[in-house]
């Protein structure tokens, strides 16, 4: 039902500042909307700037937060065409057309990246990695010692929250460790 | 000797001797010059042969006698045939250091040349290219921020150290679940829509590690799948795209197996948050109404409605009571109280009362379950019975006239049986050619399957064999590509071609020296058998002369003269020959005496001689002071 409040909201602003040139509107709706779908997938979001003109900042919120649920829910239960246009009831014809393309163009990256979401539901998983290789030249102990390290920084996403993982490795744990992610990998690649 | 010595030069150079550039000839070398060479070869070839000896000459002269004596004593290890010993180094004559150096430089380690000639591969290159910039910033002494110049701060400096984050980049491309071609939807969104990945990036930093990660992920998706299909798919028999269809579904089908057996579990003993639970519940719970509902419910509906009624009724008496009664509030409320109570009595009355009939209900329904089961049996004992009966009703018509009806009956009986032979034979005709068409197909099958395992190894074996083959041209390019480079970075001073052309040369000299040697051997032969023949030729002459001439001797004076005449020019030419011979062996030994004047005038005797006199000196003059000092302590 709030959905449905939004879209007449969303409706009423709309035509009402850019009613005189209905081509451009259309096309800044689409790219709109497909700036909020990059935001689902994980890229940048619109920025309240470039719209402040047109909502204020708890509508702006509001129609953010709508039209991110309307996207994820119409990909998440694989709406048919008609379901999907019955939840879009109350807009004008144009607009419907305009959020179908859209999502039609977008199903399969949303799709990838809710999957991919509700795949990485348990308590941390590993976002992005980083090495740089040192080379030790001495330590309290050994004035020559020239051994290389590397250091491995994993960046763990945890409830939302990237914590960095900071490991130093010699030659012979890092001989360990790859060996234990190509065992890893190769349980992966049977379920691939 | 110039080319040699020339070789020898920078062969020495190589291995880090530190010889003026002028130099050309081993005639220029001084002593500091050569032991230095001698010490640095013997330290190539094993450190520890002159683990304790420097490569500088020290000033004292026993010292240096002591040095020439080891290094002398290393060489002989080494296995040096020659003559050597410390007067090889202090004193030295060309001949002798050529010799020693030639013999030092050929016992000098290939394996460094051999090194480069060998492959060292990409990887190589690029450890060795980091090996050279870590040596190179080693070198350099570290300072701080404030001191630096602009390419230390690039190098010791943090700018260049930047976190690899990357974003996930969307690119224009098939989806490969999805239909062959691309959707219009598609389409217009990658062409009006899509930002470009520099504008993808929410920060210019992690453009560089996206793209490499995005490519690697493709290009090890790729390599890591065709490796699947080469070692399992095609064992599979299945064509690509059906191996990897029934991979899918057997994966799919795994997971649903998964998630079924996760949800029948006991709730509560796997699931102990509450949230997990409620969900169990509600799924067990709609899963039992899915099962009974399509039984229970209309019944139970039906019988319901008049209990709803009822107690519709009489909520409205309540209704309808509530105004009338109200007189005293304590009284109404002690009697709304009570009505309270005795309507929740009622309910729950009523609630029993509907248990009890939903229990009466199942019971009934049972009843009429086991009720409908034997109405069906007794149904189905009444078809048997009927066709029973039809069939003795039929023998009852036929027993009228029974014997007419038995021949006919047995007519019938014969003509099947002759019919079923009949066909029987037929069958027979049709079955023995299709069985045996079965079994020739069924061996082809059998055959095509061998044949088609053996396709299915060759088709492996070549797999391996493009794969060897291509690693096999990759390295060869490698190394072609190394052998490039190495041979840019070739010294271009001395030309390889300088040096066969002149060992050519020289082999072609050689040649013709040798022919010349044996024409001389032969025309020496030659002469040497003249000589035998003459001097046989005169013998024989001189006997047979000496014999007439002594015959006619004893009877003439003048042939007496004549024979003792013939006896001396005998003689005398003998002595001739003699002479001249000697002379000849005189004037070898001349010759000889000569080249020994002329090797020892090339070993510098005499100025040797004069350092080895002076070194005495000094060598004295040491035990002079040595002594003194002695003395005095």
């Amino acid at each position: 039902m709030r959905l449905l409040n939004y879209s007449e909201k969303h409706e009423e602003i709309r035509p009402a500042t850019h009613s005189q040139n209905h081509i451009s509107h259309l096309h800044d709706l689409t790219k709109f909307l497909h700036k909020i779908i990059d935001g689902i997938c994980g890229r940048t979001q619109p920025r309240y700037q470039d719209y402040g003109s047109l909502w204020n900042m708890t509508e702006w919120l509001e129609v953010l937060e709508e039209l991110a649920v309307l996207f994820k829910t119409m990909v998440g239960q694989n709406m048919s065409e008609d379901e999907t246009l019955k939840q879009l009831d109350g807009l004008n014809l144009s607009h419907q057309q305009a959020i179908l393309k859209c999502l039609k163009g977008r199903k399969e990256e949303i799709r990838h990246s809710l999957v991919e979401k509700s795949s990485a539901m348990s308590s941390a998983h590993l976002q992005d990695f980083d090495w740089q290789l040192k080379l030790a030249l001495s330590s309290d102990k050994i004035s020559m010692l020239q051994m290389p390290l590397v250091n491995l920084d994993l960046d763990v996403r945890e409830n939302d929250k990237i914590k960095s993982v900071s490991i130093e490795m010699n030659k012979e744990e890092l001989q360990n460790l790859i060996n234990s992610l190509e065992s890893a990998n190769k349980v992966v690649l049977q379920l691939k | 000797m110039e080319e040699a010595d020339r070789i020898l030069i920078r062969s020495l150079r190589l291995f880090g001797v530190e010889l003026p550039e002028e130099l050309q000839s081993l005639r220029e070398f001084s002593t500091e010059m050569i032991v230095e060479a001698v010490v640095r070869c013997l330290h190539v070839i094993d450190p520890s042969l002159v683990s304790g000896i420097s490569h500088m000459l020290p000033p004292g002269m026993s010292a240096r006698f002591r040095i020439g004596m080891s290094l002398a004593q290393a060489c002989q290890d080494l296995g040096f045939q020659g003559e050597v010993g410390y007067q090889t180094f202090l004193y030295s004559s060309e001949p002798d250091i050529r010799q020693l150096l030639m013999f030092l430089v050929e016992k000098l380690p290939r394996d460094s040349s051999e090194d480069t000639d060998q492959p060292i591969g990409k990887s190589g290159a690029l450890q060795r290219a980091i090996a050279a910039k870590i040596r190179e910033q080693l070198s350099l002494p570290w300072m701080p921020p404030s001191c630096r110049t602009a390419r230390l701060q690039r190098m010791q400096g943090c700018c260049l150290m930047r976190h690899f984050h990357t974003q996930r980049l969307v690119l224009p491309e098939k989806c490969p679940f999805a239909s062959d071609t691309v959707s219009s939807d598609v389409r217009d969104f990658y062409e009006k829509y899509l930002p470009t990945v520099t504008a993808q990036v929410s920060r210019r930093a992690q453009l560089a590690a996206s793209l490499l990660e995005r490519s690697l992920a493709d290009v090890s998706g790729v390599q890591e799948r065709e490796a699947e299909w080469k070692s399992q798919g095609l064992a599979s028999r299945l064509s690509y795209e059906e191996y990897w269809q029934r991979k899918h579904q057997r994966l799919q089908k795994r997971v649903q197996e998964q998630l079924r057996q996760c949800s029948q579990r006991p709730t509560g003993s796997q699931f102990s948050a509450g949230a997990s639970e409620d969900l169990m519940d509600t799924l067990s719970r709609s899963r039992q109404e899915q099962g009974k509902g399509s039984r229970s419910t209309p019944t139970e509906r039906f019988t319901f409605k008049p209990e709803l009624a009822s107690s519709a009724g009489l909520m409205a008496v309540a209704v309808e009571s509530l105004p009338s009664s109200r007189k005293l509030d304590q009284d109404n409320r002690t009697q709304q109280e009570e009505e309270v109570t005795s309507l929740q009595q009622q309910l729950e009355q009523l609630s029993v009362q509907i248990e009890e009939a939903g229990a009466e209900v199942k019971k009934l329904n049972l009843g009429l379950m086991q009720v409908e089961d034997g109405r069906k049996q007794s149904e189905l004992h009444l078809a048997e019975k009927e066709d029973v009966m039809k069939v003795k009703r039929q023998t009852v018509a036929l027993l009228s006239d029974a014997e007419n009806n038995l021949s006919k009956l047995q007519l019938v009986v014969e003509s099947s049986t002759k019919r079923i032979v009949h066909l029987a034979s037929q069958w027979e005709k049709h079955r023995v050619p299709l069985v045996e068409q079965y079994r020739e197909l069924k061996k082809l099958h059998q055959s095509r399957e061998l044949e088609s395992s053996r396709r299915l190894s060759d088709i492996k074996e070549i797999h391996e064999q493009i794969r060897a083959a291509a690693e096999e041209a990759k390295c060869k390019e490698l190394l072609y590509k190394q052998l490039l480079t190495d041979h840019e970075n070739l010294p271009k001073d001395v030309s390889r071609a300088a040096y066969t052309q002149r060992i050519l040369e020289i082999v072609g000299n050689i040649k013709k020296q040798k022919e010349e040697i044996t024409k001389i051997l032969s025309d020496t032969k030659e002469l040497q058998k003249e000589i035998n023949n003459l001097t046989g030729k005169l013998d024989r002459t001189f006997a047979v002369t000496d014999e007439l001439v002594y015959k006619d001797a004893k009877r003439d004076e003048a042939v007496r003269k004549a024979y003792k005449y013939l006896a001396a020019l005998h003689e005398n030419c003998s002595q001739l020959i003699e002479t001249i011979e000697d002379t000849g062996t005189i004037m070898r030994g001349i010759r000889d005496l000569e080249e020994q004047i002329e090797t020892e005038a090339g070993k510098r005797t005499l100025s040797n001689l004069e350092k080895i006199l002076e070194d005495y000196k000094c060598i004295k003059q040491e035990n002079m002071t040595l002594l003194s000092r002695i003395r005095e302590g």
